[in-house]
């Protein structure tokens, strides 16, 4: 579904040249769930970022499906994230000034006509078990909960890939535990999944996980079933 | 405030250079426009303060209660010998009569128009003018002497020392020598006694109309020890004009009042929307520094969020609340004093500027601005302060410490904001509207069809001297009239720019005498097509018909005259249209058949209402009038050329002529005048209200740079996040009209009520001033909302 072929991305500050990502080539299948790790700086996030077309790399390839993402235009690439994307990030995202449910209608607001849009809202809440909190703004919830809602709100779209950032990075390990659960049950659902984390035990639940260092993949490995 | 929270204040202010220029700058132009206002209605409100003891000092007025009559509503002038019926009836009654009218000076054979008064003996007593040179005491008890100012005596005497010397004045139509016996230092801009030689009121008075009630000749000043006392004969007036007045006037003396004000009010009464005028603008001066005010409490509180960790650090190292309440206070008052200096220097620059576009002589007064504008940095300090101090002391250190987010007031903080938002805007908006309807107004009443050809008239108002004779009159015209380009000549005794005009009942068969009260001109030849009066009805005068001539009604007994009136005169007299006048004869006593009706014409003020009006006619002249000529071509040569014959005529009576238009200007440049600076200040207003609200924008911008990331990566385009930023702000604004309108109408409406012929309100002004005001805001906005919306999405997301 994914290939990525020869990506670079370089930062270019006043005087100093970073490069995050050196030739990086990756495929992701449909239905699969990656795991990324690699110690803080490695290039996971903007690798992940660059996967979700919120980074433009520099040089390189990307093809989503046929499609040839690098050659997209703005516009293109909005419609394209909201229409084929969700994301999850480690500190949630949520808007404060939004309760849980319009936060989960925001990953519908941008997307042309999805059709029972309150249904959709609420099957996605459901699904996270976040249902009974509708109406609460994201301060009044716990991490775990404001976690799970991030989740609904990607999901909410029927997306056809899944980016999580370390999802579990801010999470005690049971509420941790919890949303792994959701994301494997999304999965078998059929839903593919690329997530960076810095935890071992979690990236044990994906049926691949690549370890990256310096910008560079350095390993690739299948789940043994 | 310690060192640290100078220092600390020092650098937020250098590191966020453009917060503070706003915050300064804004409240910098809202001081100024403050100031430079403060400066215009004190000025205007301090008439004759200059004067020792002016607070004891009273202007008796006349008040004639006669709705729809052109005698209606209030004179400075009383009639000559006021003063001495009132020492007659109230012994201890102190008090003096000055008349004020032009005197020309006669030096080698020219005359130069002066402003002159006739005093009485105890004027310098009660009236104390800063005498420089001469006997005070005596300057005014020989009828030959003369008080000069100091501009007159370099003018008449230049290196000499006028005391003893002769000047030749000719006053009311006498020409005499008089001796200087005193000089005095000019009177300030600030007043109504603008007289620069005075000479002792003659005794007995000359004038048949001296004991006339209700004529309008003197000012009759009085003064007074305590309020008290000017009240208790305010109480006593009633009964001695009743006893007085109706020897003379018979029963209309009931119309008759007789006020006693305080000669410092005086000023704000002697022009129509005057009073109107300054309170008008020190309520745009208030309402701008409030505005100024409002946007420092915005931004700060704005910025309020980006600070929280640094009050979190301040409190967990031990700072109380009343500490950061003080230190954010001290803060507010040093930027308000910062912004005080800059309000000044602006002002100081804006000055000549102002001083030019309201035809005023400001200036700054330091001994009074430093310490007012010191009291001013405090009172906005402390209230521009108060609000963020008590904001920003509330937040809760752990919280903001442990959270990567900044608390920014929250929803109530914004709520806050917004509501400042609206209210400045609602100013702002209602200015605009206030600013357009004034300009549509000037405009207005300088286009609009008068009821006279405007244009091309040339009013020669020399030949209304008293020192002119018939001989030199009758040549004057007759030799203006073969000027090229001259294509008429008239007179009348009013033309347009003369105010004062006679009046008379007439009575009406069958309604209750005296009757309405309707305006004469007597007019001569050419009157009526010279201005491009309309007829409407009947025939206009001419010398065919005996009874068309006023001069020939002098047999015995009421002799019918034959006159045309106006359009105005037709619905006062009780007529029920134009062709039903013609052939009536109204006036018991005087009585007058209607021959002919014409059109209205404002020759006076668009302030006051178009008097009803009789026209007579005379072929020739019994009083001498003011000549009007209809022109083509340029004015200017016609008076050059008029003025040239004028110096072989009459060369001993100085020569004045203006077009009707320029006439008509004395009536439209107060409102000018205000017009320019209400709008000065509105367009002020209206910029601090757009600097406060792209600085609110840059900052709300700037705190949701991360949901414009999760809404980015949710698929959101650039033209929605724009929608959205720009949205938010036109929300309030729209809100904002909704409180702008009833404003600007109510006040509007208020405004207009001070002309006779005005625009109407039309919702075109309210919905063009919205218009503007939304794309002002979208443009202030606009950019900001770009360059979020064009932020990549990942960087916005690592933005805290």
């Amino acid at each position: 579904m994914i290939r990525l072929e020869g990506i670079q991305r370089r930062y270019v500050s006043d005087e100093v040249e970073t490069t995050a990502l050196h030739d990086i080539d990756l495929h992701v299948a449909a239905g699969e769930f990656l795991a990324i790790m690699g110690p803080s700086g490695c290039g996971k996030s903007t690798l992940l970022n660059t996967l979700g077309t919120v980074d433009r790399p520099t040089g390189g390839r990307y093809l989503f499906g046929d499609r040839d993402l690098a050659a997209m235009g703005e516009k293109e690439l909005a419609r394209f994230r909201a229409e084929t994307l969700g994301f999850v990030f480690q500190s949630f995202n949520l808007i404060d000034e939004l309760t849980i449910e319009e936060n989960v209608a925001l990953g519908l607001a941008y997307r042309g006509d999805v059709g029972d849009r309150r249904g959709r809202v609420a099957a996605a809440m459901d699904k996270v078990g976040i249902a009974h909190r509708a109406r609460h703004f994201p301060h009044q919830l716990s991490g775990g909960q404001q976690q799970r809602a991030a989740i609904a709100r990607a999901i909410v779209g029927d997306p056809k890939l899944i980016l999580a950032d370390e999802p579990t990075g801010n999470l005690d390990t049971a509420n941790g535990e919890q949303v792994m659960n959701i994301l494997i049950g999304l999965n078998d659902a059929g839903a593919t999944i690329v997530m960076v984390t810095h935890s071992p035990s979690h990236a044990d639940f994906a049926k691949r996980r690549i370890d990256m260092l310096d910008g560079r993949i350095v390993a690739s490995a299948m789940r043994a079933i | 405030m310690n060192r640290f929270a100078l220092l600390s204040l020092y650098r937020s202010l250098v590191r966020h250079k453009l917060y503070a220029a706003l915050n300064i700058g804004g409240l910098a132009v809202g001081i100024a426009v403050f100031l430079v206002l403060s400066l215009y209605v004190r000025f205007e409100t301090g008439y004759e303060k200059w004067l020792p003891g002016h607070d004891r000092l009273y202007l008796a007025e006349e008040y004639w209660d006669m709705p729809g009559s052109p005698a209606n509503g209030y004179s400075t002038g009383t009639m000559g010998g006021l003063i001495d019926q009132l020492r007659e009836d109230f012994p201890d009654t102190v008090g003096t009569r000055i008349q004020a009218m032009d005197a020309n000076v006669v030096r080698g054979g020219t005359a130069t128009s002066e402003t002159f008064a006739y005093a009485d003996a105890n004027f310098l007593d009660i009236v104390r003018l800063p005498i420089v040179a001469g006997d005070a005491a005596r300057a005014l008890q020989a009828p030959d002497n003369v008080l000069i100012s100091e501009t007159i005596a370099k003018r008449y005497f230049p290196g000499t020392n006028p005391i003893g010397q002769t000047m030749t004045l000719t006053a009311i139509g006498k020409t005499a020598n008089y001796r200087v016996a005193g000089i005095f230092r000019d009177l300030p801009p600030d007043t109504e006694l603008s007289y620069s030689i005075l000479a002792k009121t003659p005794n007995p008075h000359p004038d048949k109309m001296w004991f006339h009630w209700g004529s309008s000749r003197v000012w009759t000043i009085l003064r007074f020890d305590t309020p008290q006392d000017a009240a208790r004969l305010q109480e006593k007036m009633r009964a001695f004009v009743d006893r007085r007045g109706a020897k003379d006037q018979g029963p209309s003396i009931k119309n008759l009042s007789l006020k006693i004000t305080p000669l410092t009010q005086i000023h704000l009464q002697t022009t129509p929307g005057r009073k109107m005028t300054v309170a008008t603008l020190g309520i745009v001066g208030v309402l701008t520094l409030l505005i100024a005010i409002v946007n420092y409490v915005n931004l700060a509180t704005a910025r309020a969020g980006l600070r929280a960790r640094e009050v979190a650090m301040r409190k967990v190292l031990g700072a109380g609340r009343d500490v950061l309440v003080r230190q954010f206070l001290g803060e507010a008052l040093l930027v308000a004093l910062l912004s005080a200096l800059g309000g000044l220097i602006l002002a100081e620059l804006g000055l000549p500027m102002i001083n030019a576009a309201g035809g005023l002589t400001l200036s700054l007064d330091y001994a009074v601005v430093l310490p007012g504008l010191a009291l001013l940095a405090l009172v906005v300090g402390g209230l521009a302060g108060l609000y963020p101090a008590l904001l920003l002391s509330r937040f809760p250190a752990a919280a903001v410490l442990a959270s990567s987010r900044s608390p920014g007031g929250g929803r109530a903080g914004a709520r806050v904001r917004e509501m400042l938002v609206v209210f400045q805007f609602a100013l702002a908006i209602a200015f605009m509207i206030g600013t357009v309807v004034l300009i549509a107004q000037t405009r207005h009443v300088r286009n609009t069809d008068v009821g006279f050809r405007r244009d091309g008239l040339v009013i020669v108002s020399s030949t209304a001297d008293g020192a002119v004779t018939e001989p030199q009159l009758t040549a004057f015209m007759a030799r203006a009239a073969a000027l090229p380009g001259v294509r008429s000549v008239t007179t009348s005794d009013s033309s347009p720019g003369s105010s004062s005009f006679n009046s008379d009942s007439y009575a009406v068969p069958g309604k209750p005498e005296p009757g309405p009260s309707l305006q004469a001109i007597i007019v001569s030849s050419n009157f009526f097509p010279t201005f491009g009066l309309k007829l409407i009805a009947g025939r206009l005068p001419d010398d065919a018909h005996r009874a068309d001539d006023s001069r020939n009604a002098t047999g015995p007994g009421p002799n019918v005259i034959n006159v045309v009136i106006n359009r105005e005169g037709v619905r006062a007299l009780g007529f029920s249209s134009p062709e039903a006048a013609l052939g009536k004869t109204v006036g018991r006593t005087n009585p007058r058949m209607i021959i002919g009706v014409v059109e209205n014409a404002r020759f006076f003020s668009p302030r006051d209402p178009v008097n009803p009006t009789m026209y007579y006619y005379q072929s020739r002249f019994s009083t001498i009038p003011r000549t009007t000529l209809r022109v083509e071509g340029d004015p200017r040569e016609t008076i050059a050329a008029l003025r040239a014959i004028w110096r072989q005529i009459a060369p001993q009576v100085p020569f004045e002529a203006k077009t009707a238009n320029q006439n008509m200007d004395e009536y439209y440049k107060v409102d000018d005048r205000t017009t320019r600076l209400f709008g000065i200040g509105a367009g002020l207003a209206v910029l601090i209200g757009c600097v406060g609200l792209w600085g609110l924008a840059s900052f709300n911008t700037q705190r949701r740079v991360k949901e414009i990331g999760i809404r980015k990566t949710l698929g959101a385009s650039a033209t929605d996040i724009v929608k959205l930023l720009v949205g938010q702000f036109l929300r309030p604004v729209l809100i904002a009209n909704l409180v702008a309108w009833p404003l600007a109408y109510v006040a509007m409406r208020a405004w207009l009520a001070g002309f006779d012929d005005r625009v109407s309100l039309s919702p075109l002004y309210f919905a063009g001033a919205t218009m503007l005001a939304l794309a002002i805001a979208v443009l202030t906005v606009l950019g900001q909302s770009l360059r979020a919306s064009r932020a990549a999405p990942a960087w916005a997301l690592r933005h805290d």
